[in-house]
């Protein structure tokens, strides 16, 4: 009887279980794509999720470290009458700032750059609010808190001081109230 | 400490530094700088638990690997029989 010389090389046909996984078409995968290789990518995985936070604190070191701000002088106060507010920069020129003379009376003072997405904020005398006219952010003027709108942090506080009739700013804290 | 123990060690490092990045870049941009230093030596510290772990699961792993190799080698017969 005749055969065909190609059936020789059809293994799947064999009932020997070792010659059919000699046609193992998957064993670079298999050999890749294992348990083992698993458990390594994720320990991998955790190890850069955890050193990933190592430039942040790195950056908070170099934060801590820096010196106290400098007392720098905003105004007179009898320039500034009450309802009305006055721009000025504060610890740097790269940082406005608003000194705000309630309705109420009070003196408060924020860094003005809204803490949604940096638009400047500005103080309404007739509401007592400070406003973020870019997405209607509302901060309350007593503590620098949003009220409404899209911001989610408080505004920076300049800590003030007044002295002979002239405002100071001394200081500054980013979380407050 | 068995491969199972390590497996879950290793599952909760994950879990833990996925929340330590996200609350560590949270406080960064809320200037709260110890809270940084914080979350990131919590992150540091699983890193490294993780990689002890690691170590440990490997020659837990592949000790257990070689005995088992150890005892097929036994178990193969040491000559062909002859046929008759």
């Amino acid at each position: 009887m005749m055969t065909c010389p190609k059936d020789r090389n059809i293994r799947k046909q064999s009932k020997e279980d070792m010659v059919n996984l000699v046609d193992n078409i998957d064993q670079k995968d298999d050999l890749k794509y294992n348990r083992r290789a698993f458990l390594k990518s994720a320990v991998g995985a955790s190890m850069a999720l955890g050193l990933s936070t190592v430039p942040f604190s790195v950056r908070a070191m170099i934060g801590l470290a820096e010196p106290d701000h400098d007392r720098v002088e905003i105004v007179q106060l009898d320039q500034l009458p009450e309802g009305e507010s006055v721009t000025f920069y504060y610890p740097t020129e790269n940082d406005p700032a608003l000194l705000i003379h309630t309705v109420e009376g009070k003196l408060v003072a924020y860094n003005s750059a809204c803490t949604h997405l940096m638009c400047p904020v500005f103080y309404q005398k007739e509401k007592d609010v400070l406003l973020c006219p870019c997405h209607k952010g509302y901060f309350d003027v007593n503590d620098g808190h949003p009220i409404e709108g899209p911001p989610q942090r408080e505004l920076p506080l300049i800590e003030i001081e007044v002295d002979n009739g002239v405002v100071y700013a001394t200081g500054r804290q980013f979380r407050h109230g | 400490m068995g491969k199972k123990t390590c497996w879950s060690i290793i599952v909760i490092t994950i879990a833990v530094n996925v929340m330590m990045l996200q609350w560590t870049v949270e406080a960064y941009l809320g200037r709260d700088n110890e809270f940084v230093l914080l979350y990131s030596g919590i992150g540091i510290a699983m890193a490294f638990i993780a990689f002890l772990t690691f170590l440990q699961w490997r020659k837990v792993e592949y000790a257990a690997d070689s005995q088992q190799q150890t005892k097929e080698r036994k178990a193969e017969p040491t000559s062909f029989p002859i046929e008759k």
